[in-house]
């Protein structure tokens, strides 16, 4: 691995500072050990080529997918396509694939027993704490933007680009359409950026890697669960998986974005409170363990 | 692995807790009959416009269409649900609408503000129609999904169609004494369905009135007056109060 081979020639850059490093030496640091892993390229790789076999498999049905949203032109439209697919990928997908890494991210210290290491001898918790959430959440944010131009360029190539029937009925010029189904796409980021901060959480707390990165696929499914449920509906705008269904509103003449800035607010709350109770983990733990 | 369970167990806790709190609070659903009816029919206009320009059909704009329409899940007319359904009228020179003076739309509302509608496919025609150019394309009007802005006006619309009443049997089978039952049927509009049957022999004798007095989505099993020995059919004449439907029928009398 090229991660490898370049350990060696940094060393004595990092051992030749003076004091600790700072935020970006650490962020740089731990961009390095996410690169080394095999399985950060796998979710990278499988967010870039993952769209093109699904959008054939969807496209080649002979009935399309009508009792999901927008699946009624699926089969005929890219565009429909693209939110079809980004429909399938809010309930579980997305929040694996950000799980992957936010959820190993400290846990994977754990694993390896390599709490007192990093701490003694390079940065504080809380240097430590905030370049791996960087980390985290940028590589959340760079999958989800892999994953959306990989899905709409195919499905666009594979379903062709012709006017799309919006949620309101309405017809949408191709131009028009190409635009609206990106920016849905870039509305997933909110929520996606939520669910790596639950992940971290999860991370810190169980210090177990398998439990960080199912237990947020889980926790998601349940929200998306309740949120379909009758009768919770109250509940539904504090669920995390609410703000991946706010690209309704994009599609819809009038267009309406109270529930994108509803969902953003939400995201952010999220956001927060996990981040806040996982930094109060990290700092009150004794790793004098190891 | 115990502080897996652990979280899972807070986790669904925490779910709970919050769901009680929910129910206990009352729903809150931005589900309702006045976004329905609203989002409905512009979504409607849209997609009937667009199967007016595939078939070549002049002068049906969304705007032209003037749709109104009425829902009802047959319950509080709140929240999500497979048992909406909606009355819709609207203008088209091309069809015009039944005696009625409405459609009867079929809705799937989820929780999320979309639904899936379903169109009367009397007027509307059925999943694939020719188009101007004898092609088979899809309709874009026998179904349609829609969302909308759960920040809409909820304020009422207004719209309101009287509910029809239909006659559902085709003959009439007397008992020993000569009373025949009739089931009637009213539909989902508003008020219900109230008026009289007057009952007459081919002959022209008149052999009395029977009134009926239904809400909506009820169905009732009217009882004639005798009719003589050896009656081969007989004239009914309805008369309405409330709502609406066909103003007479001639049943054939069975086993006399």
């Amino acid at each position: 691995m090229t991660a490898t081979s370049t350990l060696p020639a940094a060393g004595p850059v990092t051992a030749g500072t003076p004091g600790r490093p700072g935020l970006g030496g650490t962020v740089r640091w731990e961009l390095r050990k996410l690169r080394a892993q095999r399985r950060t390229k796998a979710v990278l790789l499988g967010a870039l080529l993952g769209p093109i076999p699904i959008a054939l498999v969807i496209h080649a049905q002979g009935r399309p997918p009508k009792d999901t949203l927008m699946g009624r032109y699926a089969t005929t439209n890219g565009f429909a396509l693209a939110l079809l697919v980004l429909g399938f990928a809010a309930q579980w997908v997305l929040p694996l694939l950000t799980a992957v890494v936010a959820g190993d991210i400290f846990a994977g210290e754990d694993q390896h027993g390599t709490w007192k290491t990093v701490l003694t001898r390079s940065a504080s918790r809380a240097q430590l704490f905030v370049a791996k959430s960087v980390t985290a959440v940028g590589f959340a944010v760079l999958t989800l933007l892999v994953l959306s131009a990989s899905t709409i360029a195919s499905s666009v190539l594979v379903g062709g680009h012709q006017s799309l029937i919006g949620l309101s009925g309405q017809l949408i010029a191709p131009s028009a359409a190409l635009k609206l189904v990106a920016a849905s796409w870039l509305t997933t980021i909110p929520p996606t950026v939520g669910f790596a901060c639950l992940a971290i959480l999860l991370s810190v707390w169980s210090r177990n890697p398998a439990a960080g990165i199912a237990t947020p696929v889980v926790i998601g499914m349940v929200m998306q669960l309740v949120g379909a449920m009758g009768g919770v509906e109250a509940l539904r705008p504090y669920l995390l998986t609410t703000p991946y269904e706010a690209w309704h509103g994009l599609l819809a003449a009038p267009r309406f974005t109270g529930p994108l800035v509803e969902g953003l607010l939400t995201s952010g709350v999220w956001a927060a409170v996990t981040l806040a109770i996982a930094y109060a983990l990290l700092r009150r733990r004794d790793i004098t363990g190891g | 692995m115990r502080r897996s369970i652990l979280t899972a167990l807070v986790a669904l806790l925490v779910l709970v807790g919050l769901g009680s709190v929910a129910v206990a609070t009352g729903g809150g659903s931005t589900v309702t009959q006045a976004r329905l009816e609203r989002s409905l029919t512009a979504s409607f206009a849209h997609v009937y416009s667009q199967q007016a320009r595939l078939l070549g059909h002049q002068g049906v704009t969304p705007a032209s269409m003037h749709a109104k329409a009425m829902c009802d899940d047959g319950a509080d007319n709140v929240g999500p649900g497979s048992s909406w359904s909606c009355l819709m009228s609207w203008h088209d020179p091309n069809t015009p609408m039944p005696s009625t003076g409405y459609g009867h739309f079929e809705l799937n509302v989820h929780s999320n503000d979309c639904y899936t509608a379903g169109s009367p496919s009397s007027l509307v025609g059925f999943q694939t129609i020719t188009d101007k150019q004898g092609r088979t394309v899809n309709n874009p009007a026998y179904e349609w999904d829609a969302c909308f802005d759960p920040s809409s006006s909820d304020q009422p619309t207004g719209v309101s169609f009287p509910s029809a009443l239909m006659l559902t049997a085709t003959s009439l089978a007397p008992d020993a004494q000569g009373k025949a039952t009739v089931p009637v049927l009213c539909a989902t509009g508003a008020d219900g369905c109230a008026g009289s049957i007057s009952v007459t022999a081919p002959d022209g004798t008149k052999l009395g009135s029977v009134p009926f007095d239904l809400a909506e989505n009820e169905t009732a099993k009217l009882t004639l007056p005798a009719l003589p020995p050896g009656t081969k059919s007989v004239d009914l004449a309805l008369t309405y109060q409330r709502g609406v439907g066909s103003t007479g029928t001639t049943l054939p009398v069975t086993g006399s």
